[in-house]
Order: structure tokens, then sequence, then C-alpha cells
């Protein structure tokens, strides 16, 4: 159960940034700085070999989209209407009780035309992990922590995402017992869509907001398998 | 020497089934500040423990929502619990936080949440 | 396993990889700190550097379609680096020029070697780009 005296003790990380590291970021934006694959192309696959499938969080976000009332209820009171996606913060796992390090204040952060949100925690790693399961290594890392506050615009372009000028770009930041995901802007060229194929387009880094919804890119599309070059005969 | 009695389970008794903060709903009294209200986050020492941020003392930010009531981070990471405050997010400028944050996106904003004891009126 | 013959070929089965050294990968090799070293020190328990995922990645949209199909059937054209290929051509490295470094990281290497010696990548402009992430990242 909770061991309170370390509640709040942050997780140690690696605070150095080391060549093998440096390495990895290299090859990869020149690759794409050479057209190899894109940038886009990057992140949705890391993302879909990271995921299984839709989160109770893009639930949530489609059903926002199509009712409303429902998307009222998702800004004013996010632990409610998580309940409608099957998802009850005060009993969830894994702690059971919300604690130490689900906190059971879920804010949903809606998009508009004019203004995207992104999440982060500078502190340590929190994540609405009831909602969303475990957060991306990437989300953990000092990197992404250190920077997006202090540079958002350039770390989504990292992403791939380019937020137009015009646009407010709120980063926030999850220091205290508030959990955040990001409720994007409905894409165009989704009408008449059912709930179910809007869910399929939020995937996680969509809810983090470190993308933007697609139609056509979903988290859960069949994993590739590679044939074995020399199968063992059984 | 005998050993002191400490029940470690007793914050999971008090949240368990309830959650947390809503554990400690209607703790707190009422509230110094509204939505809309400009404060500054004071810059208090820190003793032992904080969750307030060095980019942001000093900063004046707008109360954008009354969040939730709760023992300040600094009480509760020596597990005492029993003065609540109400938590408060609010909304910087991105510009005033970083004095070199990149010309041309003026309407960049960073949103975090305080406890009441950092905050002061404009 | 691999049968190094010089310092600069080695076959690994009937296949020749081209293993000459590269200055700037044998410099990370000796000077940059790996994972298990770096984890130790700061006390982490996470078993994978966090760039391992992106690694992946990146090998993956340049294996291309060879990927999913059988390697007789991957069209070339459209395959920057053949999944096998880079496997066949990372288990020579690993046996040979790469040997002590463990893994992701030799993984890292093998695949930033074998992209330089297809052309993929220019050695002094990985250098550069080094330096401006070098630059970046530890930024303040």
């Amino acid at each position: 159960m909770s061991d309170h005296d370390h509640d709040h003790k942050p997780a140690p990380v690696v605070d150095e940034v080391s060549d093998f590291e440096i390495l990895e970021v290299a090859v990869r934006e020149l690759a794409i700085e050479k057209g190899l694959f894109t940038m886009d192309d990057h992140r949705t696959w890391t993302e879909y070999i990271h995921t299984l499938g839709p989160t109770p969080a893009a639930r949530l976000v489609a059903k926002a989209w199509l009712d409303p009332e429902y998307k009222k209820l998702c800004i004013e009171d996010g632990v409610t209407a998580s309940r409608e996606v099957d998802i009850d913060w005060v009993t969830s796992p894994p702690t059971q009780f919300g604690t130490p390090s689900d906190y059971c204040n879920l804010r949903v952060l809606a998009d508009t035309p004019t203004l995207k949100h992104v999440v982060v925690c500078t502190l340590c790693s929190c994540y609405p992990r009831p909602i969303l399961g475990q957060s991306p290594e990437w989300y953990r890392t000092p990197n992404y922590r250190r920077r997006l506050v202090r540079w958002p615009r350039q770390v989504l372009s990292e992403f791939g995402l380019q937020v137009p000028e015009d646009v407010e770009v709120r980063v926030a930041d999850s220091n205290q017992k508030t959990r955040y995901i990001v409720m994007p802007n409905r894409p165009e060229g989704t009408d008449g869509w059912t709930e179910d194929q809007l869910t399929e387009i939020v995937t996680r880094d969509c809810l983090i907001g470190v993308a933007v919804p697609k139609p056509g890119v979903t988290s859960n599309v069949k994993l590739p398998v590679m044939k074995a070059a020399n199968p063992v005969p059984h | 020497m005998s050993k002191p009695v400490y029940d470690r389970t007793h914050h999971a008794k008090m949240a368990t089934g309830v959650g947390d903060p809503q554990c400690f709903s209607g703790k707190a009294g009422d509230a110094k500040f509204k939505v809309g209200d400009r404060v500054r986050v004071r810059d208090l020492p820190d003793i032992f423990y904080t969750r307030t941020m060095t980019y942001a003392r000093g900063l004046e930010g707008t109360v954008v929502e009354l969040v939730y009531e709760s023992p300040p981070a600094e009480n509760e990471a020596w597990d005492n619990t029993e003065v609540s405050e109400w938590f408060y997010s609010v909304v910087f400028s991105q510009h005033d936080i970083w004095p070199a944050y990149s010309v041309g996106y003026p309407n960049d904003t960073l949103e975090t949440e305080f406890s009441e004891r950092w905050l002061e009126a404009v | 396993m691999s049968d190094a013959v010089d310092d600069e070929t080695e076959f690994y089965g009937d296949r020749k990889i081209d293993s000459k050294p590269i200055p700037l990968l044998d410099a990370i090799k000796e000077k940059g700190r790996v994972w298990e070293d770096l984890a130790d020190e700061y006390g982490v328990t996470n078993p994978d550097p966090p760039w391992k995922i992106t690694l992946e990645t990146t090998c993956d949209l340049l294996a291309g379609d060879s990927c999913v199909k059988d390697y007789d059937e991957v069209d070339q054209d459209t395959t920057l680096l053949p999944s096998l290929d880079r496997r066949w051509e990372e288990d020579a490295l690993s046996d040979g020029r790469y040997k002590d470094v463990p893994f992701p990281e030799r993984q890292l290497l093998s695949l930033a070697h074998s992209m330089i010696n297809r052309g993929l990548l220019d050695e002094a402009e990985l250098e550069k780009h080094m330096a401006a992430v070098e630059k970046r990242l530890n930024s303040g």
C-alpha cells in the first residue's frame, strides 16, 4: 500500500546527456533532413509500437466531440466525466485510492482554434495513468521535462507538430495534485464519423498534446510481424 | 528504546473510496482569491520540500480556476495534513517567465498550480 | 561466428562486412558513457535508455517493407537499409569492432556504421550535427 513517507520523493533520473543519446538524435534528425523518412512517420511509429490501442481517454474525447453537454462536463469535472468511459479515478488501479502518484483530480484541457495545450511534469513525471496508461519513455526524460516549459514550440516541432504563430501554446505543468489530458480539436474530414471511428484517431500523443489527430492516423493498426529468416521446424 | 508507533497506512485509509484531494474537500474554508484575480507567486524559503518551481517565483499571473483543497505539499511531505488550503491554477505569459522567450509569440502561456500560501494579491 | 581477416573486412557466413574504422564512432565508443553505467551511477532501475525506442523506430523506418516481407520479395529501391542486412552487419560489428560495447549502444553504433558505409550519412556531417544536438540538449 502507500508508503506515504516517500509520497513525493522524485524518482531518480540520469541527469546528463550521453554521447550515445546525442548520436541517436543526430542520426535520426539527419535521416529526416535527407528525406529518408519524415518526422511525422517517426513519431507515429514510435507511438504505435508503444501502445496497444485507443485509451479510455480517446473515447472520452470522441464522446465530447459528438456531445456538447458531455464536453462541458469533461471541462468542469474530468473525474465524473471519466466514469462514462469506465474509469473511476477513485478506485482504479494501480493504487486503488488515488495516491501516491495517481491523485484523483483530472482536468481536461480543451483546445480551441486559437489555443493548443501540451502537458508536462517538470518536477518528476506525473501522468494521468488511470485513463492513459503508463507514460512513454520520452515523457520522463529531463530532456522533455526541462525543455518543454521553456521552448515548447521547438520541442513540439521535434515531434513534427508546427503550431501556427497566431495560435497560443499553453504548457500545463503538472506540479501538484491535478493530472491533465488534452482534448484536441476535431479534425477536418471526420464529418459523420461514429464514436468508434473518432476514438481511433485520438492517439496517446494527441492526449499529451504533442500531436494532433488526423483522419487515417490511428494507434491500433495491426502490428506487422517480421517473418523468421530461418524458421525452426516443429 | 522502544520504536515509535506509526501507522504508515493512515493516509490510504483516509483516501480509500474517496480519493485524494477529494478527502480534503470542505476543509480549507473561504478562498482568498477568485477566478480572474491577478496574483504574484511568493518567493518563500524552501524547507526540506516544496513543489513550487523556481521559475515561477516572483511572477505575476491570473487565476483561472480554484482546483481543489488540500494540505500544501510542504506540510504533507512531513505527513502533516491538519490544515488544508485552496489550490489555484494560474496562467502566466511565457514572456514573463523567460526573458529570452522567442520573439513573435506574444500569446504563449504556461499554466500550473499553487497552494494559497504561495500567492499574494497584486 | 565471424572471421576477422584484417581490420577492414569481416565475413559473416558468406557475407562480407565492411568494418573499416570510422573515427567518429570509435571516439564515441571510447568516451561515450553507456546506459548501464549511467543507470548505476544515478540509481535508475530502468534497464533500457530512453532513446532505445526511437532508435528502434529509426531502424524500422529505414527497413521499410523488409520488416513485413520475405527477404526475396523486398523491393530494394524502397528499402534503404533492409532489416536483415542491418542485423547481419550489426552481428558482425558486435562480434568485432564494437565487441566491448553493451546493447543497445552497440546497435546504435552499428546502425550509424552501416548508414555511413552505404552513403546514407556522411561522417563529417554527422559529427557537425552531433555538436549542434549536444548544444541544444545541454542549453541552459
